[in-house]
């Protein structure tokens, strides 16, 4: 083998066949200049090809599950916030849902209107920041501004009503804790009228970019089977061609009184289920957002906002259930084991960037390092959820 | 396809590996936990039971549990108002269980299964081969409540840190005063000069949880 | 260079020896360079920033010196110089020092060959094009050292990257000028500046097609050269993790951005002279030719920024792609385009 000679010149030397090389491990570590969280990828790669990825987290663990056993249904309203920062509404809703779904409280009219404008406004302004973050990991830093110019209205808007920019703790179990504001309707309109126009700004900046498609079309396909089996939920699953929201095909609060459509990843650019089908189910939908609002705001009725035979102490009867709600990242469930006390017996929070990151495992292997930038900012992660 | 009759398919497969039905809320079977990995199979590739997705696999400390309903269950261990953290005496009891939540694209329906282990040898068969997400929410069992999944491809710690002792999660779970030479909330001010001098802090806990 | 011969000649009458008037003048002007290239670093960061602000409908500084931040280089400069400066303990030191230098001195040096005014360049060689092509390269020798000797895995990355980035759009950078040295029949700085005067229509870059692909080809494989704007993979991986400076602090942090936008006024200075007509006007006679030259430039910068905050970036391998598949191909075509073009209009000879 060591004489081995080829009658080619520039293989004239022999093969070192003893040489030894291996695979490079390098870490993208907890802290990411812009967006994602505290995560660390954990990076086998050859030269530019990556061949393991392993997502390592818990950077931001707080057990917040051990601490709902230690205190009220209410009170723990204001830990969800804390989950998903970035559509903390969505994260009240699906608590405030599922607690309600064990009580078997209905909520009054004017209370689930507002909830809905809320969640959609809050699915605007989370898309909003998965949109911008993406183009700002492509390398596109201007539509970050302009996104974070919109969110700035709907965190104006989440402000006059809860009190907070970030963190909102606006729900409650049976409805909200405070009414909307005078001024509520015309506020959101605004935002709502320019939002459909500033969509298009975006496209035409971001979305139909040559460069942005061709960093993001047939990039980090994730298909519908790999999201059946890893968990997906949400834009990832959507992106990948299967059109299933929990709003419509497992409807909760009063989604199933409204029209609008589930978009979903045809492949337009490259293949089902890349990174710019994942991109553009979110810029569709903050269409479809606008529309929910909408009507929303067309049927709201005057009327109280809690629900009115709900004592303070809320104690859910014995058993269990798993509730879900569509968030902005995709599934968020509750499966709150209750013992007819006033504390939970067991609170699991089933978060959707949980699963949706775990899918990175398989999809990673035979991307290029730039294509696991793209694939994890397409996966639109809060490492608030990931961890709790 | 109903729940109970979901039930009655899998007794039928299964025996009397399929206790009882769970009514109410969450419906679905109690079974016993060494054939979850094949009623799980069952469960996803039988034709009309077709449940791709598992939604939610959920770990739980059964210890203290009160079924009248007055809500008299063990609560957890915190902290004073003085900042010392509470101890007790009381030793873990009872049983861990573990809860999946199942759900079918194709034809709509939820079914949930329930399984409880013994609390010396919490040992349940992974289900990471029949979907694979239970992978790391198996891992997130095992590391907040100790439940060990046999054939499970790499269980260790996924939230805490590798080098954690104890399981959060358990009803008899007593915080650690201090870890890796940083003083835990609550001890810290029990040894400061505010404190009291004679308290008594809790053992770091000796479980055998824990490390990769 | 003669202006300052002669500047010295006048001042010191026979007091010194024509060697010592050449290195009297080459120190001035050398010095003069040098201050020119700080001049870029600071009058370009504010307009980097401001450029960036406005197109992201934001203001960028405004509150250090009274009129929209114009005294914020300064204030950047004081708070870099003021830093700690910090060398890995497992860094290849020598290494580590003298990278920055090695980008800054084969940017310095590129500086003497150009034309800003009749008699104003620092060094008239008959070479002049080819003598900045040749040692502007120089510069991926620096980054290599920079990526290797900071002992960081991602540094390494971002210096391998950049190091082939360069290399690899080197020649589209040099081929795209041959038309131009074809009709001037020189690598001259000053003749192909002289031979673009008479208005408008005179200078290269409307000579002919050829010539318009030619200088578009220059633009973009100049801003790749820089690796600015799209082609910015190797030094802002730092989106996510780092490039190739990544370990650097302080004072040798501030002689990469030094080195990176007194490049991207060099190759705004090449393309002028070499496309836009040097220090010629528009219309009209020969008028503050130095101050023309510097317009031209600096429009070119900023349409350069401009391209940097509006596009997303490229891959690595797109970007290579691009280089040798796309721009060598089409920088050929316009070599041999423009060759016919001169034949056929007959003004070779």
């Amino acid at each position: 083998m060591s004489e081995q000679v080829s009658t080619h010149g520039w293989q004239a030397q022999d093969e070192p066949h003893d040489l030894h090389s291996e695979l490079l491990e390098i870490n993208m570590g907890p802290q990411h200049p812009a967006t994602h969280g505290v995560l660390r990828l954990l990076v086998h790669t050859d030269g530019e090809i990556v061949h393991e990825v392993t997502p390592v987290i818990g950077y931001l663990h707080r057990c917040a599950e051990k601490i709902a056993e230690g205190c009220d249904y209410r009170q723990w309203m204001v830990y969800t916030d804390r989950f998903d920062y970035l559509a903390p509404m969505n994260m009240n809703f699906g608590y405030a849902v599922a607690v309600e779904n064990m009580l078997g409280v209905a909520v009054p009219e004017r209370a689930e209107h507002i909830r809905v404008i809320c969640a959609e406004l809050q699915r605007i302004a989370s898309h909003l920041i998965a949109l911008g973050t993406f183009g700002l990991d492509m390398g596109a830093w201007t539509p970050l501004l302009y996104c974070f110019r919109e969110r700035e209205e709907i965190l104006n808007i989440f402000e006059r009503l809860s009190g907070g920019r970030m963190l909102y703790n606006y729900f409650d179990i049976g409805g909200l804790r405070f009414d909307a504001y005078d001024g509520f309707a015309e506020d959101v309109l605004d935002i709502i009228n320019i939002m459909e126009q500033k969509i298009g700004e975006y496209n035409t900046l971001l979305s139909y970019n040559k460069i942005f498609v061709e960093r993001t079309a047939d990039v980090g396909i994730i298909d519908a089977d790999d999201c059946y089996a890893y968990g997906c939920t949400g834009p990832v699953l959507r992106g990948a061609g299967v059109p299933f929201d929990c709003r419509k095909d497992d409807p909760y609060s009063i989604y199933d009184r409204f029209e609008f459509e589930i978009p979903y990843g045809e492949g337009e650019k490259g293949t089902i289920g890349d990174c710019w089908d994942r991109y553009m189910v979110r810029v569709r939908e903050m269409y479809e957002s606008c529309r929910i609002v909408r009507q929303a705001l067309d049927a709201m009725p005057d009327g109280p906002i809690m629900a009115e035979d709900l004592k303070k102490l809320v104690k859910p009867p014995v058993g269990s259930l798993y509730t879900r709600t569509e968030s902005s990242k995709g599934e968020i469930g509750f499966h709150i084991f209750s013992d007819g006390g006033a504390r939970p017996f067991r609170n699991k929070v089933r978060s959707p960037s949980f699963s949706n990151l775990h899918v990175l495992e398989k999809v990673g292997p035979g991307l290029m390092i730039s294509d696991l930038v793209a694939t994890v900012g397409s996966l639109d992660i809060v490492l608030g959820e990931i961890d709790r | 396809m109903e729940a109970t009759a979901i039930h009655e398919l899998l007794k039928r497969r299964f025996g009397d590996d399929v206790l009882d039905f769970v009514d109410g809320h969450g419906q679905g079977a109690r079974v016993a936990a060494a054939r979850v990995a094949e009623i799980a199979q069952v469960l996803r590739d039988e034709d009309e039971l077709d449940f791709e997705s598992l939604m939610c696999l959920t770990g739980l400390d059964w210890d203290g549990y009160d079924e009248s309903g007055k809500g008299k269950s063990v609560g957890i261990l915190g902290y004073d108002e003085l900042g010392k953290p509470e101890t007790s005496d009381r030793v873990g009891e009872g049983e861990l269980g573990v809860a999946y939540a199942l759900y079918s694209h194709r034809h709509g329906h939820k079914f949930c299964l329930y399984a409880r282990v013994p609390r010396q040898a919490p040992e349940v068969p992974s289900v990471s081969r029949v979907w694979p997400t239970a992978a790391w929410h198996e891992r997130e069992a095992f590391d907040l409540v100790g439940v060990r999944f046999t054939g499970h491809p790499d269980l260790r710690r996924i939230l805490l840190d590798d080098d954690w002792a104890g399981h959060p999660l358990r009803k008899d779970y007593q915080m650690p005063g201090v870890w890796q030479e940083v003083p835990l909330a609550g001890r810290s001010y029990a040894e400061s000069k505010w404190g009291e001098d004679d308290v008594v802090l809790p053992d770091p806990g000796g479980d055998s949880g824990g490390g990769a | 260079m003669e202006l300052m011969t002669d500047l010295f000649g006048k001042i010191f009458g026979d007091g010194l020896s024509p060697t010592g008037l050449l290195i009297a003048g080459g120190l001035t002007m050398a010095l003069i360079m040098s201050l020119v290239m700080a001049l870029c670093a600071i009058v370009f960061t504010w307009t980097e920033r401001k450029v960036a602000g406005f197109i992201q409908s934001r203001y960028g500084p405004m509150r250090v010196g009274r009129f929209h931040g114009v005294l914020q280089p300064v204030a950047d400069m004081v708070k870099i110089l003021g830093k700690e400066d910090i060398i890995p303990a497992e860094a290849d030191k020598p290494l580590f020092m003298l990278a920055p230098l090695i980008i800054f001195i084969g940017s310095l040096l590129a500086w003497a060959a150009i034309p800003f005014a009749p008699g104003f360049i620092a060094a008239d060689l008959d070479l002049g094009l080819f003598y900045i092509f040749a040692v502007s390269s120089g510069a991926v020798a620096g980054i290599l050292m920079a990526g290797w000797a900071s002992n960081n895995k991602w540094a390494l990355y971002g210096a391998a990257r950049g190091a082939a980035q360069m290399v690899s759009y080197e020649i589209p950078l040099a081929l795209s000028c041959i038309p131009v040295v074809m009709l001037t029949g020189s690598l001259n700085m000053n003749d192909i500046v002289i031979n673009q005067q008479g208005g408008i229509w005179n200078w290269y870059v409307f000579h002919d097609p050829f010539l318009f692909l030619a200088f578009m080809l220059y633009f973009v494989a100049s801003i790749a050269e820089v690796n600015r704007g799209p082609f910015d993979m190797p030094e802002t991986e730092s989106e996510l993790v780092a490039g190739y400076h990544v370990e650097y602090t302080g004072m040798r942090f501030a002689f990469f951005f030094l080195a990176e936008y007194a490049n991207l006024f060099l190759v705004s200075c090449i393309a002028t002279a070499v496309f836009l007509g040097g220090w010629h006007p528009v219309a009209g006679p020969v008028v503050l030719p130095g101050l023309v030259f510097v317009i031209k430039a600096v429009l070119l910068v900023l349409l350069q920024m401009w391209v940097r905050w509006t596009l997303p970036r490229l891959r690595v391998d797109q970007l290579m792609h691009t280089c040798w598949k796309v721009m060598v191909p089409l920088t050929l075509l316009c070599v041999l385009g423009a060759g016919i073009w001169m034949m056929a209009t007959g003004e070779l000879g």
